[in-house]
């Protein structure tokens, strides 16, 4: 009972942050911009917020200024991608090895220091006397809340219940027809791609002031690629996305479990199990389900800058 | 007479090449001028690399050493880029070839002799068993391998952390992390430099030839560039793909076990140095050719000898790391402009 509620509230604060992270790729496929960068958006945005707590003790403004740092990052991003049209991965794997390399430079001062504040939990009231899951879903911090509930709903209202929704998802599926149509493709894939960066850098921040509060060299740990490969999984939707992470804070807390109950596995190999449960679930379900392949496509202009002179 | 910017489908070689030499020499510029920002002095330091790097045996000892690994990795990369597959694994594959390779000379007596060609094998096989599910996920059920050989990386390095911390931690007690010193080395021809170097350029230049010369380097070509124009001749595309990437991975294999056999001596933790995302960095600056890979390597090499020289400067690795990510924007911007070129503009049709 108090094993399953523990283990519940692991689970959604590991899988917060790798929802956050996809919930911003997500914006930035549909669109048809794959963002390789997101573990070194990651990166800085762990960085970005715990300098601004240990300054000035405020982890909202930590969080926010982490968004600020991510959104600036990432329209520079998408000026070089969108805008000058180059390789995709190419920058995408520039952005990470940027970010986590400029991070852990600025992070040396930081390393191991334990952040002052962090976001409290905020008890929703009669939800969170909930017997078993009360606890663990309604008495979690603010950031929590907003990942779980507000961010995939405003996101899929967005996406799938207004005008403008459809011409951001026409932009990624086929952007000459968009042009065609009066669409502004390449604003439209800026500012989401911008926006997804920003989201990225809040889930850094979040990983800093939510989960492990406090900085050290690769404390990212592969969690924005987990990100990038959970929206695969997610087939480009941001409620599956949200689910897809909250899947994978399970098997993340499973390892803690296992070695906070001395299973006799060794811990780094309970480590492994996050990376391993990726690479089964984007290949799994491929292989066991292929008529879903054509409803989880990706868009299908994904990857493809759009050159108007060359349609 | 008015001007305008025409795109062109292909960059031509000469654009090419002026495009990546302008992108390293911007990329240092800028990361020059953010070194300076941070109150260093940048073209103190420039010179104070290259006197070490260049001014001594022990520098250019040094360059030797980086460069084994880093042109295997590039190769690997490289060769894999060929028919169109991104393995950014390259790291991963470079700890299991390390793994594999230990694991035969900690557990299996025999003579150095014979030895050192099997753990050459296993150092190949290792790599290749590293890249086989990502390979046949690609290659039969379209699962990007860009991510799946990267998730790998992390499953690698904790596996090499485990048997170093754990199982095939040094019995003898003295070093904390690491298995016992192995007991073959890669003989040396040149001060700190072992006979993995030599091996190395030959491996890249056999690969090379295999691939400009042979009728299978060919289709792997066609099938790179054009899919289905190699679906049209009758290339079997799925096969040229395995082949390909199983290739690649043992490449990068190969590279953790001269690493092991010729310059640490010791399965430990970090072992690879970033030598596999290096090797992107490796591949993409060659433009995906083997031959350009050694002298690609030899830039990395020199830039990752300075992050040495720089540490002593206050600068770490991590900045090199962020150095190189920048190297990689600028070649993939001037990769696109090498695209344009300047033509008159004609008056409009009407």
């Amino acid at each position: 009972m108090d094993l399953i509620t523990s283990m519940l509230q692991t689970s959604i604060l590991a899988g917060g942050v790798l929802a956050l992270a996809a919930l911003g790729e997500v914006l930035a496929e549909r669109v048809g911009v794959v963002n390789l960068g997101v573990e070194g958006l990651m990166a800085l945005g762990a960085i970005t917020a715990i300098a601004t707590v240990v300054t000035t003790g405020s982890p909202a403004a930590g969080f926010v200024l982490a968004l600020i740092v991510g959104l600036a990052v990432g329209m520079v991003f998408a000026t070089i991608v969108v805008q000058v049209r180059a390789n995709q991965v190419l920058c995408g794997l520039a952005l990470t090895l940027m970010g986590t390399g400029f991070a852990a430079t600025i992070g040396r001062a930081y390393s191991g220091m334990p952040a002052p504040a962090v976001f409290a939990p905020f008890e929703l009231p009669y939800l969170s006397s909930l017997p078993l899951i009360g606890r663990a879903l309604f008495s979690q911090n603010v950031l929590v809340y907003l990942t779980y509930f507000v961010l995939p709903a405003l996101i899929h209202l967005l996406m799938f219940r207004t005008r403008h929704g459809l011409n951001l998802r026409a932009v990624g599926e086929n952007p000459a027809a968009a042009d065609a149509a009066g669409i502004a493709v390449q604003k439209i894939r800026f500012w989401y791609v911008a926006a997804g960066a920003a989201l990225a850098a809040g889930a850094g921040a979040y990983l800093t002031l939510a989960f492990v509060p406090s900085w050290s060299e690769g404390v990212v740990a592969g969690r924005g690629w987990i990100a990038v490969a959970l929206v695969i999984f997610a087939g480009y939707r941001p409620l599956n996305a949200v689910l897809a992470a909250l899947l994978f804070g399970v098997i993340t807390s499973l390892g803690f479990v296992g070695q906070a109950r001395n299973w006799p596995v060794a811990a780094p190999i309970l480590s492994m199990l996050p990376y391993l449960g990726t690479i089964a679930f984007i290949i799994v379900p491929v292989v066991a389900w292929r008529r879903m392949r054509l409803a989880m496509a990706a868009p299908a202009a994904l990857g493809v800058p759009y050159h108007r002179d060359l349609r | 007479m008015a001007l305008r910017l025409q795109r062109l489908p292909s960059s031509s070689p000469a654009a090419a090449i002026v495009a990546r030499v302008a992108a390293v020499a911007l990329a240092l510029a800028a990361a020059g001028t953010l070194l300076a920002a941070g109150g260093a002095r940048p073209l103190d330091l420039a010179g104070q690399v290259l006197r070490s790097t260049f001014g001594s045996d022990f520098g250019l000892e040094d360059v030797g050493l980086l460069l084994t690994p880093l042109i295997l990795t590039g190769l690997s990369v490289a060769v894999a880029l060929r028919i169109g597959a991104w393995n950014i694994g390259a790291d991963g594959q470079f700890y299991a070839g390390a793994f594999a390779a230990s694991g035969v000379a900690l557990f299996i007596p025999g003579p150095t002799v014979l030895m050192l060609p099997l753990m050459f094998v296993a150092g190949a096989a290792g790599g290749l068993v590293w890249i086989l599910i990502p390979t046949l996920a690609r290659a039969f059920a379209e699962v990007s391998e860009l991510i799946t050989t990267l998730l790998l990386n992390f499953v690698a390095t904790l596996l090499v952390y485990y048997v170093s911390t754990g199982p095939w931690l040094d019995p003898g007690g003295h070093a904390l992390a690491t298995t016992a010193r192995l007991v073959h080395d890669v003989p040396e021809f040149w001060g700190l430099i072992h006979w993995g170097f030599p091996l190395t350029i030959v491996i890249c230049l056999v690969v090379a030839a295999t691939l400009g010369f042979t009728k299978w380097g060919y289709e792997v070509r066609i099938a790179g560039s054009n899919p289905q124009a190699a679906a049209y001749a009758g290339i079997p595309f799925r096969r040229r793909l395995v082949a390909v990437m199983l290739l690649s991975g043992a490449i990068a294999g190969v590279a953790g076990m001269l690493e092991v056999a010729g310059t640490v001596h010791r399965l430990q933790g970090g072992i690879s140095n970033n030598f596999g995302y290096l090797g992107i960095m490796v591949a993409v600056l060659a433009r995906g050719s083997c031959v350009g890979v050694i002298a690609a390597a030899a830039l990395m090499a020199v830039i990752l000898n300075s992050g040495i020289v720089l540490q002593t400067q206050g600068v770490n690795t991590s900045t090199v790391l962020a150095i190189t990510g920048l190297i990689l924007f600028f070649t993939a911007i001037g990769d696109e402009l090498a695209h344009f070129r300047l033509v008159r503009a004609r008056p409009a049709e009407s």
